[in-house]
């Protein structure tokens, strides 16, 4: 026995001995600072930097391929750590926690199936997708519960998993783990920059909305009584819920799926209730705002899209200034809705709340005129994103006929012509480009000749052939000094303090039949044109970001800056590029349009900023996207009919400022938030189940 | 040296360590994605392999035998591999920092490997000599290699396949091993 344990005991003496000789020899020098910041970090080798392990993660952090801020499971605490020991700034990182994103368990969803084999989600996905009909839907076996590295999440009594934010890391295991890919990550900045894409549990309403709001949470809230919070959930992605919930035209309601059965469920009505609720309590909501940035960015134009982009702005931490020409904000809601429709104190205390996230605002001031694209720049905003909307017939402003300039070298078709017809002057540049056809354009390439320029470009977008011109025609035109593009698109303007210098634009490379730029993009090839005026053939300007071109030559030189394009719906809704001829640009029919490309202007200056591509998710939803719905409901719980919006008597609508809509009374609301039958892709409220 | 020649052909294809004695499954299949970690894997456990089967046999015939305690020859040899990794692991950080950082985590790993601790006591077991247990550790590491080179060449070969999703990752993984045991099945009987 004794010789037993002192022989081991040597033998493992020795190869202590050994070991500790050889770490002598064999020592390698590990910069210390490794191992102070592996110390740093939480140790639970979660993966969710996207390395293998701690160790490797403070390796990759001390040599500067990984941000010290890049631990997911750490937290601020860890990432101010880190970078104290790196003696570096850090950028707190936003909290990010997991979101569950299905809402009906596998007992009350259509199945293909009864499961009963390995408990396991991954197990069930492999047998033709799992149990479900919807193919994005929550097999509901807990595998991301069992693989939560922090137990932040568990099985609801409802058989969906349950994420206990506080004390979820967002480390991202469980949504590696599901197979179905229902769980995300989100901030407040994912909220907002987020679009719907195919493989997301969305209603129909929902997918609708143009500003993308979760109606069938905001109606589940409302059901609960929760009004403020149903107001929160509508904020999230619309800012002005008390003017769209008056004068919105509801495309949701067309879409609901109770139209199949009796009558859609008074969204609308709803959104106005919970929001006047709001008003009413005199107590307004604080959004969830991203840490401040410090960035300062301007945006032009005080109406529905300005105010939202500069909002959506402030949420994600910047410091916008909107600016706007009228004395008052609020732009065509001010100026042309009429007050029996949108009160005004309605618009202020709204605009108010927006001013309130930390958006200033100059009103009368007008691009053009009192400040410019390049000013602002040169005062220190980083973009400028340019939304000024419907109001654009220049030439109607003020008491004298005058064409104004608000972008550098850059007019409209019509007010230029109707000025040139006025006899008005309106001098051009030595190279001109006109975006847009039709003879107006021909009209004013020749005019533009006639004032002096030497080289006039006309941008089609359709095809030589589509346009039935003869060669014999071009070849006339070009003598004169006018040169045709066809199948092009102007997609970026360059310029150099208030001199607009060069122009970009696609051409579809020619010989690959097709007809319009639209029809095939992507095979198009750009070309860079030296231009001084642009004149495009709209009724407006489209919304244009302008930055700043990075120089070398210090604060000294002269201010480059270029144009990029928010991004929109993908084609063939519209397409990429500044204009888009074959439509009146961007000239939203509905307020909530406008709020929807303000919340696109706002994530894209965001993108841009954070040096990412200005570009929409690859399966974002569309109005044309075909996804999984149902064509007919059953098994309804039974419901009152759809609420009547009680109005004033047309004797007392004799006083035009008053209110004609008085809106839903509490008792009224409630019955109406129960006819929602909280639509997910495939599944909805129902009585009984299978 | 015919001798030794058939020990070699026997270790390596006739009773291969991975593939007809099922030892070091764990960095067979979790080195072998890539051909390059592959060959790494292979040289560490050669190498190791070799040490650790010289060191066992010493350890056997100069301390357990002597003194009576050949029933401790388990614990005995785990604890020698084990120091023996851990000072392999220090001289390839220090000599060859680059098969220390393509190897990672598996390197530690080798402690753990059966196929080590295995080859050790067959050492013992088949009664070798100390030049036969060298050149049988040696070739059983070559097998080894062997085995984790076929299977990485043909899993680097996966990406391209046509695999029903049923299958894709491991499940095919462990298909391929148990094809390529079959085949190494066909070397029976070439060595007595």
């Amino acid at each position: 026995m004794l010789a037993a344990g002192l022989a081991i005991g040597g033998l493992g003496l020795l190869a202590g001995v050994g070991l500790a000789v050889a770490s002598r020899v064999f020592y390698v020098y590990v910069d210390p600072q490794i191992i102070e910041v592996e110390e740093a970090l939480p140790g639970a080798n979660c993966g969710g930097c996207g390395l293998p392990g701690c160790s490797s993660a403070a390796q990759a952090i001390v040599v500067g391929q990984l941000a010290p801020n890049a631990c997911v499971g750490g937290g601020p605490d860890v990432h101010t750590k880190v970078a104290e020991i790196l003696g570096v700034e850090v950028e707190l990182k936003e909290p990010e926690i997991a979101q569950i994103g299905c809402r009906y368990s596998v007992a009350k969803a259509d199945i293909k199936y009864l499961y009963d084999g390995v408990y396991d989600c991954r197990a069930a996905m492999l047998l033709n997708g799992g149990a479900k009909e919807c193919p994005i839907g929550c097999i509901g076996l807990g595998s991301c519960v069992k693989a939560c590295p922090f137990g932040a999440l568990s099985m609801g009594d409802d058989g969906l998993p349950v994420v206990h934010e506080d004390i979820c890391t967002g480390c991202g295991t469980c949504v590696r783990t599901c197979p179905k890919d229902i769980i995300t990550l989100t901030s407040v900045s994912n909220r907002i920059l987020g679009e719907y894409t195919t493989s997301e549990c969305t209603a129909p309403c929902q997918r609708t909305c143009p500003a993308g709001i979760n109606i069938p949470e905001q109606i589940r809230q409302t059901v609960l009584g929760n009004y403020l919070e149903a107001t929160r959930i509508i904020k999230e992605r619309n800012p002005l819920p008390l003017v769209c919930g008056r004068i919105c035209p509801h495309p949701c309601e067309f879409e609901c799926r109770r139209n199949l059965e009796d009558e859609p469920v008074a969204i609308n009505y709803l959104k106005r209730f919970v929001a006047d609720y709001e008003r009413a309590s005199g107590r307004r909501l604080q959004l969830f705002k991203a840490p401040e940035t410090g960035r300062r960015l301007a945006v032009v134009g005080g109406g529905a899209e300005g105010l939202t982009a500069a909002c959506f702005m402030a949420r994600l931490g910047h410091s916008p200034t909107v600016f706007e020409a009228m004395p008052k904000l609020g732009g065509l809601l001010r100026t042309v809705i009429p007050e029996s429709r949108l009160p005004r104190d309605v618009l202020d205390w709204e605009i108010e709340g927006i001013l309130e996230m930390g958006v200033e605002a100059q009103t009368g001031k007008s691009l053009g005129r009192d400040f410019t694209v390049a000013s602002l720049l040169k005062e220190g905003y980083e973009a400028v994103l340019l939304a000024t909307g419907g109001w654009d017939a220049m030439l109607m402003r003020g008491q004298e006929p005058n064409v104004e300039q608000s972008v550098p070298g850059l007019y409209l078709l019509l007010p230029v012509s109707l000025a040139w017809a006025l006899g008005i002057d309106v001098p051009v540049g030595k190279r001109v480009a006109i975006a847009g056809g039709g003879e107006m354009a021909l009209d004013a390439a020749k005019h533009c000749l006639q004032l002096g320029a030497e080289q006039v470009t006309i941008f089609h977008r359709r095809s030589q052939q589509e346009l039935g011109l003869p060669d014999s025609e071009l070849t006339k035109l070009s003598d004169q000094g006018i040169q045709l593009l066809f199948r092009s698109t102007l997609t970026q303007l360059k310029g150099i303090d208030e001199q607009l210098t060069q122009l970009v634009y696609r051409q579809l490379a020619s010989g690959n039949g097709g007809d319009s730029i639209r029809s095939a993009p992507g095979r198009f090839k750009e070309t860079f044109l030296a231009v001084d005026t642009v004149i495009a053939a709209g009724g407006r300007l489209p919304e244009m970001i302008f930055v700043k071109v990075p120089s070398l030559e210090g604060e000294e030189s002269p201010l480059l800056w270029q144009t990029i394009s928010p991004y929109h719906e993908p084609p063939p809704v519209r397409t990429e590029g500044v204009f888009d001829t074959s439509e009146p640009m961007s000239d939203y029919r509905a307020a909530v349009e406008a709020i929807g490309a303000g919340r696109r202007g706002a994530a894209s200056v965001h993108l841009y900023l954070a040096g990412k591509q200005v570009i929409p998710p690859e399966n974002m939803i569309t109005t044309v996207t075909k996804v999984l719905d149902v064509g007919q409901v059953e098994n309804l719980m039974p419901a009152e009919p759809r609420q009547k919006m009680p109005e004033r008597t047309t004797e007392e609508r004799v006083d035009p400022s008053l209110e004609v809509e008085l809106g839903l009374n509490e008792e009224m609301a409630r019955q109406e938030s129960a006819r929602c039958l909280n639509c997910g892709l495939i599944c909805y409220t129902r009585s009984k189940y299978h | 040296m015919s001798e030794y020649l058939l020990l070699i052909v026997s270790a390596i294809l006739v009773s291969n360590i991975v593939l007809a004695r099922y030892l070091g499954n764990c960095p067979f299949l979790g080195v072998s994605q890539k051909m390059d970690t592959a060959v790494g894997m292979g040289m560490a456990v050669i190498f190791v392999v070799t040490l650790a089967g010289m060191i066992t046999w010493v350890v056997q015939y100069a301390i357990l035998n002597p003194l009576g305690l050949e029933y401790l020859r388990t614990i005995a040899f785990i604890l020698v591999i084990a120091s023996l990794v851990q000072l392999v692991e220090m001289f390839l950080q220090k000599s060859i920092p680059a098969l220390y950082k393509a190897l990672g985590i598996f390197l530690p790993l080798i402690t753990t490997n059966c196929a080590v601790l295995g080859i050790a006591i067959i050492n013992i077991q088949e009664e070798y000599d100390f030049m036969h247990t060298v050149v049988f550790s040696f070739a059983s590491g070559v097998g080894f290699t062997l085995a984790m080179v076929l299977l990485a060449s043909l899993r680097e070969r996966f990406p391209t396949a046509r695999i029903p999703t049923t299958f894709a990752g491991m499940p095919i993984a462990m298909i391929t091993v148990g094809l390529l045991a079959l085949a190494f099945l066909g070397f029976t009987g070439l060595v007595d």
